[in-house]
């Protein structure tokens, strides 16, 4: 059931997630699809999150905006104290002491795998700074069998800074290890099942990156409404990889899954690897924290011997 | 071959021996793509078997009315380049195809066409895997579907005599000349029939257990009984028939198709055909609802097997290239120069019938035997997955299931009868 809209305020509004924006001429969407789509939303019962572009918008939108509740995704270049989820390619921009202001929202830090595996410690020195850090990688397509050690070393680290942090009582979230230790079912995107995307042309995409690879891939406009064809393909109970899974913190990102493998239930196998990589640092950091800090007592998670649901496939078939 | 529309699969596999050094097995050729495909899923007890198809040709002497081949061509034949490079990576890498056995196959168009680059292929597998002490030297096998056109000619036959013991043929006959010639005509719209059955013989003694498809579409109805029978008394004993999966079907055409099978039923049975004939039509194992779970396989091979055409890509089924779609791009898995992408397999890999299925067909009662091809599933698709199954052949599965029962219950009532006549002779015997 469609929980959310994401409203992009305009073509060149920020990337908070795996696809890239390479649209760098200015669209804003109109101000009547707005007025349209924050109806849809007072209608359908959803939350609208806006995100928007690295500059002001004209006075008018502010209005329209600030007359439904909403969230706002923001590039770290326009942040204000309206601002709940702020995004930054740059993991230099990420504060270094924490403060108040800081505190208050959610950091997406967009980083390549090469850039991370540079700089991850001095990026997780920033993850005392923050209530709450989603990292994401952009190249994940891109993991070799030796990315995927370099990796497993990164987490390790970051294992050890959480650990540290927690030690102190201080709990900062970050989204590739604490996820997982809170979660205890699938916790995906759900682009097209739970959210929807309006773009600044008027019509609706599974998700922004669909936007942005293709005009043409929408799924509905603001007339007709969201329309999306063999919709069922977007749930986890028809994604049969996901459905046997138990990396909960994993995206799923329905649109890399397309990317890589065609189909949007089924992911690749950089994405399965990557996220049980996550899973398991989390699990390791979760007995780590219950046995030298007594936290955590009611959780577990299972040790598992594979990093990719796909070999329970090729288990069973043979 | 005259690339013929993918059909449905009417009863489970046409079974064509297959016959490697100290194993006999059976390949179980799911009936799902049409002659010229070989769907198979090739499996026997603790042996495993890949499919690997050159598609040397997109040309064929045919212009069948029925045909899926949407894209057939003159230009795109594949170079021995190209052949020999695709053969150099799969023998070369028996860690990704690491199963027991294999079966080329060659299919167009019609393969027989290429006959010569054919020959030069075959020559360079048998000789790579004895230089290469391959597992596969011992079980291999080269497998034909082809219009049987050009069988008697002396290339084909020089090959036939060649490879004899590592040969399947099949030549496709739809039946009766009127059925046959309702489709499989040439360019020029003249009836293939003619050219065609005076082959039969030949190939038939040089395989004699050799079958036939037939493929049935919304015009071939009324022929189906007569067709069946003709097959039979050309010597043809194995007659695999199947529906087109395509949506042709007309209004009345499921109670016409009963008909027909009631009508075949009686005679298979009055006659006693079924004693030494076979008709893939009737099959006791069809027409029982499916467990959700324990019954959830997908159908269709596509890919576990591996298509190769002319520019050097790799395809699930050669039903995935480009020359065979109607509406969708093509689903490429890889190439001779980059290898395959496992990553485009993954979905093939992971399909199960009840994901892909409607709950119409989750729920059906007579959901066993109801076939799908896989690419159809993905040409007729409303978004480009496999994953949404087509339903178009539904009512026409259904039609068969009651023809299908009806042809058992008079058959077991008959073998009953005379087996209870027989015990009574024996008893009266005793008596005495």
């Amino acid at each position: 059931m469609l929980q959310y809209l994401i409203i992009l305020l305009d073509d060149t509004s920020v990337s908070y997630c795996h696809y890239e924006n390479t649209k760098t001429e200015r669209r804003l969407i109109s101000l009547d699809d707005l007025k349209t789509g924050i109806f849809f939303a007072m209608k359908q019962n959803l939350m609208i999150q806006f995100v928007y572009p690295d500059y002001e918008l004209p006075e008018e939108y502010g209005q329209v905006i600030q007359s439904i509740d909403n969230h706002k995704i923001a590039p770290c270049s326009i942040l204000s104290d309206e601002t709940n989820v702020c995004v930054t390619c740059e993991w230099e921009k990420l504060p270094q002491e924490a403060d108040t202001f800081s505190k208050e929202f959610v950091w997406v830090l967009r980083i390549s795998k090469n850039n991370l595996f540079s700089n991850y410690e001095k990026l997780s020195l920033r993850i005392k700074a923050i209530k709450r850090l989603n990292l994401v990688i952009t190249d994940v397509d891109t993991f070799r069998e030796e990315d995927f050690s370099i990796y497993k070393k990164v987490l390790s680290h970051f294992q050890t800074v959480l650990k540290e942090q927690y030690s102190q009582d201080l709990y900062p979230q970050f989204n590739l290890l604490s996820d997982r230790i809170l979660l205890d079912s699938m916790n995906n995107c759900n682009a097209g099942v739970e959210n929807i995307t309006l773009a600044p042309n008027g019509r609706f995409y599974i998700c922004p990156a669909f936007y942005q690879e293709n005009e043409m891939d929408s799924v509905g406009n603001l007339t007709i409404g969201p329309d999306i064809t063999n919709r069922v393909l977007y749930r986890l109970d028809h994604a049969p990889l996901c459905r046997i899974c138990d990396a909960y913190q994993c995206k799923r990102c329905v649109w890399l899954s397309r990317k890589t493998t065609l189909e949007v239930n089924t992911p690749s196998h950089e994405q399965c690897v990557v996220a049980h990589l996550e899973r398991n640092a989390g699990r390791e950091l979760l007995l780590e924290l219950q046995q030298s800090e007594n936290r955590f007592s009611g959780k577990s998670i299972e040790e598992i011997d594979y990093l990719d649901p796909f070999d329970i496939r090729k288990r069973e078939r043979e | 071959m005259p690339a013929p529309a993918h059909v449905a699969a009417a009863a489970p596999a046409p079974a064509a021996e297959f016959v490697a050094v100290a194993v006999v097995v059976v390949i179980r050729a799911a009936p799902l793509a049409g002659r010229g495909l070989t769907c198979k899923t090739v499996s026997m007890a603790n042996s495993t078997f890949k499919n690997i198809t050159f598609i040397v040709t997109k040309d064929c002497q045919l212009a069948c009315k029925y045909c899926y081949l949407v894209g057939k061509n003159t230009k795109e034949k594949m170079s021995w380049a190209v052949a020999r490079q695709a053969i150099d990576y799969i023998i070369g890498h028996s860690e990704i195809f690491n199963e027991e056995a294999v079966v080329f196959d060659f299919i167009g168009g019609e393969p027989f066409l290429e006959i010569d680059l054919i020959d030069q292929i075959c020559d360079y597998i048998k000789r790579s895997l004895f230089e290469k002490e391959h597992p596969w030297f011992n079980s291999y096998r080269f497998s034909f579907s082809t219009n049987g056109i050009n069988y008697h000619e002396k290339t084909v036959q020089n090959f036939v005599q060649k490879n004899r013991t590592h040969l399947s043929v099949g030549i496709t006959i739809d039946g009766t000349r009127a059925k046959h010639n309702l489709n499989r005509v040439y360019k020029s719209g003249k009836g293939s029939y003619a050219d065609v059955v005076k082959n039969i013989p030949l190939w038939l003694k040089q395989f004699p257990d050799g079958a036939t498809k037939v493929t049935i579409s919304s015009p071939d109805i009324p022929y189906i009984k007569e067709s069946v029978i003709h097959l039979y008394s050309l010597e043809i004993k194995e007659v695999n028939i199947n529906c087109v999966f395509e949506d042709v079907w007309e209004e009345k055409d499921d109670s016409l198709f009963e008909e027909q099978l009631i009508l075949l039923a009686d005679e298979i049975i009055d006659r006693e055909y079924y004693k030494e004939y076979k008709c893939s039509f009737f099959s006791e194992n069809i027409g029982k609802p499916l467990d959700r779970r324990l019954q959830n396989q997908n159908w269709c091979g596509s890919g576990m097997m591996l298509a190769i055409d002319a520019a050097g890509n790799f395809y699930p089924c050669t039903r995935f290239a480009q020359y065979s779609l109607r509406e969708k791009e093509a689903r490429i898995v890889g190439n001779i120069r980059e290898g395959i992408n496992a990553n485009r397999l993954r979905p093939f890999l992971t399909l199960d019938r009840c994901t892909q299925s409607p709950v119409e067909c989750i729920d059906c009662e007579v959901a066993g035997g109801c076939a799908w091809c896989q690419g159809e599933n993905y040409d007729a698709a409303g978004t480009p997955t496999i994953y949404q199954r087509a339903t178009a052949i539904c009512k026409m599965h259904k039609a068969r299931v009651r023809a299908n029962n009806y042809y058992w219950n008079k058959l077991f009532r008959k073998i009953e009868k005379e087996e209870w006549k027989a015990n009574k002779k024996v008893e009266k015997c005793c008596n005495i």
